[in-house]
């Protein structure tokens, strides 16, 4: 089976245009068949492939390039680089209300764009009762779109882009604005479309959209690639990524001069596994711990959502145990998490080195902590938990 | 090649919404069509016959002489200032939906001329029907000359509307422009009137020759053709060719600019 759509290696530029003279300039340059001067790269060496049946998921923060990359999918514009090949009929919903006319009443704004979509008038009138029924906006219908909300505004869009059962169906952040019902209506479709061996290119603010309906996502950086995959990876380092951002990703402090400035310090701290843990496997933590008194230091250990959010901490003192000596003022620290319990994602495992009376914090070091796994439930821990089957 | 189905479809989509929009839609109605230049007419009148006491042209009326070539010289100027501005009114579709941007050009172009002809047969058939010396089968000449202005206009409408997406004066210098070319354009006065040394130059202006035909059809009665028509067709369809080339070197760049 061969790929209903290709993407290789895709790139756009956008004009940098400041004064009338640069566009006047920008016109000369377009006439003769050159690019513009100075450009801003929209997207660059983009490429990948939809088979027929498949789903993606496009994500990234706000101008990443989804909705150019999509654009470009769609038709709307020529790529400045790379090719775009399509085998197949492509339905878009490029944003808010894809091609209406805001003096037009609904239905009018129905026949043009079922023009536009390729319909002749035969067809658009045997799709029309079809066409309002899924939209339900009542008699809005007859109305000019300029008076109609932005939900009502997607509702009809979606409504008429779906309409025409399009091999490839793309769709841009439509989930965004309508209400909850709507929304259910929506996905309902999409995944009936699915089922159904349609195609679907789907961008999203939403992960959980996003998880529910593609089985592929590809991540949008400034315009370029950072990650293509499996859905579940993709949004999951997505999401680490954006807790962390806005976190303001915390740097392990240095410890070289703990023993002169008279700090407890921590020394090191490792992880096993090391580079990421199967969410209800075990998670070992070790380290050393510097005390310049030689007085065996309190170590707390502190698990931290990748935003900063506490989850769990507890200290060697509480549980009654002391770091074992390993001489020259250094102290051994070792803890097993049994059968951990956090959703995949990203979160942060800090050592704190605390004063032998346990009062005051003197050093902290943080390590990154990747819990993987594939799963539907929500939040950030697994709460044990047991059905009752029947009642009474 | 023959356009897709869609293509057609969206044509007439664009067309009829042309003509809805901009002269359907307000309360005034297709009215204006024809009110706006039967005002000129009479404003015209009042000015050259009432006050200047300008006489009749060879038996013909002012009335009749100015109709004539009014309608085709509004048609043109307005199918001009109308599809120069016509691609920012279709900006929500150039962002979002892929389809030839150069109909929105034609639909333009189409609705104003569809509307001034018929505002133009129902005038020559009223100045007709008062009387007036109108050789109404010099319609038959009319109609392809006619054309010839409108293939004429959608090539400079091309290159209007595609570098006013980039540049927006382009409209605002097209009005004083045209103003300034209706009254170097023998409208309001033969050619004959034009001083002997200036007279080359008001003829080289192609839209005399369209005004010289029109009332050699209309009012004298003569249609034969000649080798000067073949000519101005071609020169109008090299003018839409080298716009419509302008236009398609620039539309993929629209959807930046819009």
């Amino acid at each position: 089976m061969s790929a209903l759509l290709s993407v290789a290696d895709v790139g756009k530029d956008y004009a940098k245009i400041a004064t009338t003279g640069g566009r006047l300039r920008l016109v000369w340059d377009l006439l003769r068949g050159r690019g513009a001067e100075h450009v801003f790269r929209a997207l660059d060496g983009v490429s990948f492939e939809l088979r027929r049946g498949a789903s993606l998921g496009v994500i990234g923060e706000n101008g990443a390039g989804k909705s150019t990359l999509l654009k470009i999918v769609a038709g709307v514009i020529r790529p400045t680089r790379g090719t775009v090949v399509v085998h197949g009929r492509v339905g878009a919903l490029l944003e808010l209300g894809s091609g209406f006319h805001p003096e037009y009443t609904g239905l009018a704004n129905i026949d043009l764009a079922a023009a536009l979509l390729g319909l002749t008038p035969g067809e658009i009138a045997a799709k029309r009762d079809e066409i309002i029924a899924f939209a339900d906006i009542g008699q809005h219908i007859h109305e000019p779109i300029k008076h109609y909300s932005s939900g009502m505004v997607v509702r009809l869009g979606f409504a008429v882009a779906t309409t025409l059962r399009p091999d490839l169906l793309i769709t841009d952040e439509v989930l965004a604005v309508g209400d909850e019902s709507f929304q259910k209506k929506c996905v309902a479709w999409m995944e009936r479309f699915l089922d159904d061996g349609g195609t679907l290119l789907f961008c999203s603010h939403s992960m959980y959209h996003v998880q529910k309906l593609c089985r592929a996502a590809l991540w949008l950086k400034d315009g370029r690639v950072e990650q293509y995959g499996s859905a579940s990876d993709v949004t999951q380092a997505y999401l680490a990524f954006h807790e962390e951002k806005s976190a303001g990703a915390k740097k392990p402090i240095a410890v070289a001069q703990a023993a002169a400035t008279g700090v407890y310090a921590i020394q090191s701290l490792e992880l096993a596994p090391a580079d990421a843990v199967a969410q209800g496997h075990d998670l070992m933590l070790s380290g050393t711990v510097f005390s310049p008194d030689d007085r065996p230091p309190v170590v707390g250990i502190g698990i931290v959502r990748a935003d900063g959010t506490p989850i769990y901490g507890f200290t060697t003192d509480m549980d009654g145990v002391v770091p074992h000596s390993l001489g020259a003022g250094l102290y051994a620290f070792s803890v097993t998490l049994q059968r951990l319990p956090l959703l995949p994602g990203k979160y942060f495992v800090r050592a704190h080195a605390v004063d032998p009376e346990g009062l005051r914090v003197f050093d902290s070091v943080e390590r990154a902590l990747f819990v993987r796994g594939e799963t539907r439930e929500l939040g950030l821990v697994r709460l044990a938990h047991g059905w009752t089957k029947s009642i009474g | 090649m023959m356009p897709s189905a869609r293509t057609r479809a969206l044509l007439v989509n664009f067309f009829r919404r042309e003509l809805a929009v901009r002269y359907l839609g307000s309360a005034t109605g297709l009215a204006w069509a024809l009110l706006h230049p039967l005002a000129l007419l009479a404003v015209y009148h009042f000015v050259f016959t009432k006050v200047f006491r300008a006489g009749a042209f060879g038996g013909t009326s002012f009335l009749l002489f100015v109709a004539v070539a009014l309608w085709p010289w509004l048609a043109a100027q307005e199918a001009l200032q109308r599809a120069t501005v016509s691609i920012a009114g279709y900006a929500g579709l150039i962002r979002k939906v892929a389809f030839p941007h150069e109909l929105i050009i034609y639909a333009s172009i189409g609705a104003t001329f569809a509307l001034h002809f018929a505002g133009y047969l129902v005038v020559l058939l009223a100045l007709a029907l008062l009387g007036e010396p109108v050789h109404l089968a010099g319609l038959l000449l009319a109609l392809p000359l006619w054309c010839v202005t409108a293939i004429a206009v959608t090539g400079m409408a091309f290159l209007l509307a595609s570098l006013q997406v980039f540049v927006r004066d382009v409209e605002h210098v097209l009005m004083p422009v045209l103003m300034i070319m209706m009254y170097l354009t023998p409208i309001l006065y033969p050619l004959s009137l034009v001083p002997e040394e200036l007279r080359a130059w008001v003829a080289a202006n192609p839209f005399a020759w369209l005004v010289a035909r029109l009332r050699e059809g209309l009012l004298d009665g003569r249609l034969a053709l000649r080798w000067s028509d073949a000519a101005m067709m071609a020169g109008a369809v090299v003018i839409l060719l080298a716009g419509r080339w302008i236009f398609l070197r620039l539309s993929p760049h629209f959807e930046d600019f819009v």
